[in-house]
């Protein structure tokens, strides 16, 4: 809300500078955002009088006036183009030399041959109304000479006002809370409407149908208006407080409505048929042009105000074209109505209509603004647009509900502040809020939560209590804790004690991050980046992973915010795809990134998470370096780093298996299925590594050749890790090691050779290392030879060479056995 | 031959082999001069095999005579050896020399992704006062997300979170869960109704993760963003903790002699709501385009949780009070590293990636 410092001043007295003002606002809670001043801007701008106003003898657009800007001094002969100015008006001049908004400066120049010493300036080139045409007319007491600056000048706060005090959402709830900030008193507005002739009942009816929907509807009638253009100090005001002015009738509903935060709206008495105002609900097929001159067809829930032909008016929200109060309108209706906030809320939403109106309404209203509205509206309309307000007002509920009275306990309110707070200075602190407050009856309950039953309290709680008497427009003042709020932001939160929590501690319990965090700092000590990627992706990222626009396990935005990010991610993949992209665009194709994030499906119908590690590696293998050179990635290191990441991690080794097979998405020959071996024997699927299909690459525009993904399941690769990791002690006896070259077919999976020389090698067999890999003479076509690393760890007992020989003897044998193998050499 | 004679050839053979010994160039000739002189077919076994021609009484001598001879050239030849070890060393260094100028090999960089280090040190923060992180889901119903925690429908502070909500599942495919409609958790406070009903208190959680709102993507906002959550339930926790808790927060991240300021603000689910700001990390104060002049940057909000959230936590209100604060791990983020525009933090540009 913008808020005139000017207008402010009306209603309580500030001794503050407007940044000091400020400051106080914001620690109340009414935080100010900012700090503008109306008139910084203009420089050499003053009041000047127009002395003669004569044509241009060559230009008949223009006119020629000779101006003074103080008793005797010399006059200005200043070429001008409005149409709008007389000899004896007061202007405002900008003198040659002069700054106007946006930078403009103005000199002596020529304009049609004839010399200008300045400019008389229109209100839009002050940025003060938004008339462009016409000059602004100053008040004929206006000083001469005086700065425009000191005339007209004013600052203007900007405060953000939260969603629970619509009260105030307008200079006078904003009064009140300086006044609750500094200790002025308020004034509040004097509110007499001159009333002549007949009465208002003579002139019109009303008729709410839905009264839970409209509880109150108050009407005003005048009659012998002249609609014209507000006086320049209500359009200047309108201005600064951010609402463009219009017309007399118009601009004083929008006065009321930021003056007193009452929304109030005219209709032409002329257009209402039969002086009939009906509240209801839109009836099927029904139509309104609204004042933006948008036909609209009304939905059957829309609260109108129709006469009896048809609707006038979307209730709260938005005027109709035909009743709209324009020039020649000479008799007004003011309606000053209360509507239930949902209702307004629902149906600005549903039109699209939302307003400064409806926001007020959407927020709640005070139920005695709704007379004080219309009054106000109708005593300034007589004022800027001349004619009557007939006698008194339709009412369709003349009685002020009671205040609402709100018991709280003064020791359970310190207890929850953790401040000292005595009963007595609750009191005081709430009567700087207007809040009287009164000790508490015998048999008090207090309201814990609204719209509950209040918990009665016990004889000695409710001598204690207080009762808090609400005035109306605090509706944000329910419960207890209302008021608990309500004493610390007045006594200032800056008094609430800086104490460390000293209750009671929690027990123990896991911390899910601790894993995480560490592979996290595995990988990037091991040289990978670490990126956060969207979760969020487009159905094309899933398309090519094989789920498509129909998949029921896909987990789609019902209102996306664009088709690129429209389905939650069900694996990392196509974002980290998008880093490679993004990066060979900044000429960096060589990658090895890895993401920690959340995927997401739907399993037997509801949503489900999963936490996974995404690699991603391309191009180069290593650094590009002086001395060695440059290999491209493969599948094996990715194999490498999720071993060596879940030994780490968990203490349990993978194994390899072939697999998984998805068309244009993985190399059919070069992916493989992680299988973790646990020490418990279980065999668990964590993972996979893969070279992704180069049509898959060509899909995503990536430009690398090779690019090899590996995910690993973090949820699963946490259940491997045992609560105590068994390592045992250290074997005193030196480990012996034996190599074999193992002769094979060269299609035979490496990965069932070591694991028959597992299963064969006996528990002493400790590590199985595959440390060469031959083709080639003298071996025999279609042979290759494996050289394996044998490690034995002897435990306790002596191994002597003889028990050596046994296990590789076994081991041999398997080989043989099993898989038809030879030794080599 | 007698004596004299014998003792002269000896002699003669010393010098001889001392002379050798000094001309030897490398090891092997040094080998080669040693097995001439002392080896078993070498001169000095030679010419003590020719004994049998002198006097009888003359033969006892003569090894007084021949052992310090063999010393001598023993010696010699150790000496040499030595020597000639040394220089060959000497030698094989000087061909060793490398441009000691050149750089190292290099290795590649690695990082850390500064929205997880945040949210890490956040947590590490929080970890010392007994808070444990609580992970929640991130696809949440509109009831844990917004009825919970006091915000009804058509409740005007829904606008405070544009929610992108999800399509219902396919009803004949897998059976439409029936609790409630489905939407992208606009923030992290449902984990605050999953904490209250999992725990009892005493309680101390921190909820991070990933949230997501309906908006348009600028330089500071994003429809997928970072925020930790913090609740702690007991039955004396306090305003006063509240800002205990935060006052050292702002201390441990922004430095310890970081101006904090403890105001109210607005929030559904507390009562009193807090709106924390630290002094400006940009001007320190004193007022600059980065805090709209005012010297101080809201960096979270944060309150005392309403009593309706206890209750549909499943705790009494009235014995029991929380505070609970919400942060953007973005803003921290941003604020720390003096960046200015957070689209960089899902852009994974290496260039910024590497600066971490
Ligand atoms: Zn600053």
């Amino acid at each position: 809300m913008r808020v005139p410092l000017s207008w402010l001043r009306e209603f309580v007295d500030i001794d503050l500078s407007p940044e000091a003002l400020a400051e106080r606002l914001t620690l109340l809670g009414m935080e100010v955002k900012g700090v503008h001043r109306i008139g910084a801007d203009w420089s050499s701008v003053v009041v000047g009088e127009l002395l003669d106003v004569y044509a241009h003898p060559s230009s008949p657009r223009l006119s020629l006036t000779r101006v003074r800007t103080a008793e005797g001094e010399r006059e200005l002969e200043i070429v001008c183009g409005a149409t709008n100015i007389e000899a004896g008006q007061r202007v405002p001049v900008a003198l040659p030399g002069a700054l106007l908004p946006g930078d403009r400066s103005i000199g002596v120049t020529r304009i049609a041959g004839i010399q200008s010493e300045g400019m008389l300036c229109s209100g839009a080139e002050l940025g003060l109304t938004p008339d462009a045409d016409g000059i602004l007319i100053l008040d004929s007491e206006s000083p001469l000479g005086e700065p425009l600056g000191r005339l007209l000048g004013d600052t203007v706060l900007d405060v953000d006002v939260k969603p629970n005090r619509g009260d105030a959402l307008s200079i006078l709830g904003l009064a009140r809370e300086v006044a609750a900030a500094t200790g002025a008193t308020v004034r509040e507005p004097l509110i007499a409407v001159p009333e002549s002739g007949d009465a208002t009942d003579d002139h019109l009816s009303v008729t709410v149908q839905d009264v839970l929907r409209c509880p109150r509807f108050v009407a005003r009638y005048l009659d012998g208006l002249t609609v014209g253009p507000s006086p320049t100090a209500v359009q200047v005001r309108l201005m600064a407080a951010g609402v463009r002015p219009v017309s007399n009738v118009v601009d004083a509903s929008n006065y009321v409505m930021l003056e007193l935060g009452k929304p109030v709206h005219t209709f032409d008495a002329a257009a209402v048929t039969e002086d009939r105002l009906i509240v209801r609900t839109a009836r099927p097929g029904e139509r309104l042009e609204t004042l933006d001159h948008i036909e609209r067809e009304l939905s059957a829930d829309t609260l109108v105000i129709a006469d009896p032909v048809g609707p006038l008016a979307i209730a709260g929200v938005m005027g109709g074209a035909s009743s709209e109060v324009r020039e020649g309108t000479t008799q007004v209706i003011v309606e000053s109505a209360l509507f239930q906030p949902v209702t307004i809320r629902r149906t600005a939403q549903a039109y699209g209509l939302r307003s400064e109106a409806s926001l007020r309404f959407e927020r709640g209203q005070e139920p005695r603004m709704a007379r004080l509205g219309a009054d106000r509206a109708a005593q300034l309309i007589v004022r800027w647009a001349g004619g009557r307000a007939a006698m008194g007002a339709v009412d369709t509920d003349p009685v002020d509900p009671p205040a609402t009275r709100l018991t709280f306990r003064p020791a359970r309110i310190a207890r929850l502040l953790g401040m000292s707070v005595s009963g007595d200075g609750m009191r005081d602190l709430l009567a700087r809020a207007g809040i009287v407050t009164e000790p508490a009856a015998a048999r008090s309950s207090v309201a814990i939560i609204a719209g509950e039953r209040p918990i009665p309290l016990d004889p000695d709680a409710a001598a204690e209590a207080l009762v808090a008497i609400v005035p109306g427009h605090r509706r944000d003042l329910a419960i207890e804790a209302d008021i608990a709020e309500e004493v610390a932001r007045i006594r200032g939160y800056d008094a609430v004690p800086s104490r460390l929590p000293d209750t009671s501690m929690p027990g123990y319990r896991p911390d899910p991050r601790l894993m995480v965090d560490r592979v996290r700092d595995l990988l990037s000590g091991r040289g990978l980046n670490e990126v956060v990627t969207y979760s969020l992706v487009s159905p094309q990222d899933h398309a090519s992973l094989g789920h498509d626009a129909q998949d029921p396990a896909t987990i789609r935005a019902a209102n996306p915010v664009s088709g690129e990010h429209s389905e939650l991610r069900r694996s990392l993949l196509p974002q980290l795809m998008r880093v490679l992209v993004d990066n060979e665009r900044q000429r960096r194709p060589d990658l090895a990134v890895f993401e920690v994030g959340a995927v997401h499906a739907l399993v037997d119908g509801h949503p489900k998470e999963a936490r996974h590690l995404g690699i991603l590696l391309a191009g180069a293998a290593d650094p590009l370096s002086w001395d060695r050179p440059s290999r491209p990635v493969d599948i094996a290191d990715a194999k490498g780093l999720l071993e060596w990441l879940v030994e780490r991690v968990a203490g349990a080794r993978l194994r390899w298996e072939p697999g998984p097979l998805h068309e244009a998405l993985y190399h059919p020959g070069r992916s493989a299925l992680a299988i973790a071996e646990l020490e418990s024997g279980h065999r668990v699927e964590l993972g996979l590594v893969s070279e992704l299909d180069p049509r898959y690459l060509t899909a995503c525009e990536a430009q690398a050749e090779r690019v090899v993904f590996a995910r690993l399941d973090l949820d699963g690769l946490g259940r491997t890790v045992p609560a105590v990791q068994r390592v045992g002690d250290l074997e005193r006896l030196p480990a012996l090691e034996r190599d074999i070259a193992v002769v094979v077919a060269e299609t035979q999976p490496a990965g069932a050779v070591e694991a028959v020389m597992r299963a064969a090698g006996g528990p002493l067999l400790a590590s199985v290392l595959l440390f060469d890999r031959y083709e080639g003479a003298p071996l025999g076509p279609g042979e290759m030879s494996l050289a394996y690393r044998l490690r034995f760890e002897p435990g306790t007992r002596t191994l002597d060479e003889d028990g050596i020989e046994r296990a590789v003897a076994s081991v041999v044998d398997a080989l043989r056995e099993r898989l038809g193998a030879r030794l080599r050499g | 031959m007698d004596l004299e004679a014998f003792a002269a050839r000896l002699s003669a053979l010393r010098e001889r082999a001392l002379q050798a010994v000094r001309e030897t160039a490398d090891p092997s000739s040094l080998e080669q001069v040693e097995a001439a002189y002392l080896g078993r077919k070498g001169e000095l076994r030679t010419l003590l095999g020719g004994i049998g021609g002198l006097p009888a009484e003359d033969r006892p001598r003569v090894g007084a005579l021949a052992n310090p001879i063999r010393e001598d050239v023993e010696r010699a030849i150790a000496q040499r050896r030595e020597r000639l070890e040394s220089i060959a060393l000497e030698v094989r260094l000087a061909g060793e020399r490398l441009d000691v100028t050149l750089p190292g090999r290099p290795l590649r960089r690695g990082s850390l992704h500064p929205l997880v280090e945040t949210e890490r040190e956040i947590a590490r923060f929080f970890g010392r006062y007994g808070f444990v992180v609580y992970e929640s889901p991130e696809v949440e119903t509109d009831e844990r997300n917004f009825e919970a925690l006091n915000i009804p429908a058509d409740h005007p502070a829904r606008d405070l979170w544009d929610t992108i909500y999800l399509q219902p599942p396919d009803s004949e495919a897998t059976g439409t869960p029936d609790d409630g409609r489905l939407l992208l958790r606009t923030h992290t406070s449902p984990g605050q109704i999953r904490a209250m009903h999992e725990m009892s208190p005493p309680l101390r959680v921190l909820t991070p993760g990933r949230c997501y709102r309906y908006e348009a993507v600028d330089a500071s906002h994003g429809f997928e963003f970072f925020q930790v959550e913090g609740l702690m339930v007991d039955e004396g926790t306090s305003l006063a903790h509240l800002r205990g808790l935060l006052d050292e927060f702002a201390h441990a991240m922004f430095g310890a002699a970081r101006a904090t300021r403890f105001r109210p603000g607005y929030y559904p689910f507390t009562e009193p709501s807090v709106a924390f700001d630290i002094g400006c990390v940009s001007c320190e104060g004193s007022g600059c385009p980065a805090c709209g002049r005012s010297g101080w940057m809201t960096i979270l909000g944060a309150g005392m949780v309403h009593p309706v959230v206890l209750r549909n936590g499943g705790l009494d209100p009235e014995r029991f009070q929380g505070l609970a604060f919400g942060m953007g791990v973005d803003r921290i983020a941003m604020l720390r590293y003096a960046i200015n525009d957070l689209r960089v933090f899902l852009a994974n540009d290496l260039r910024f990636l590497e600066r971490f």
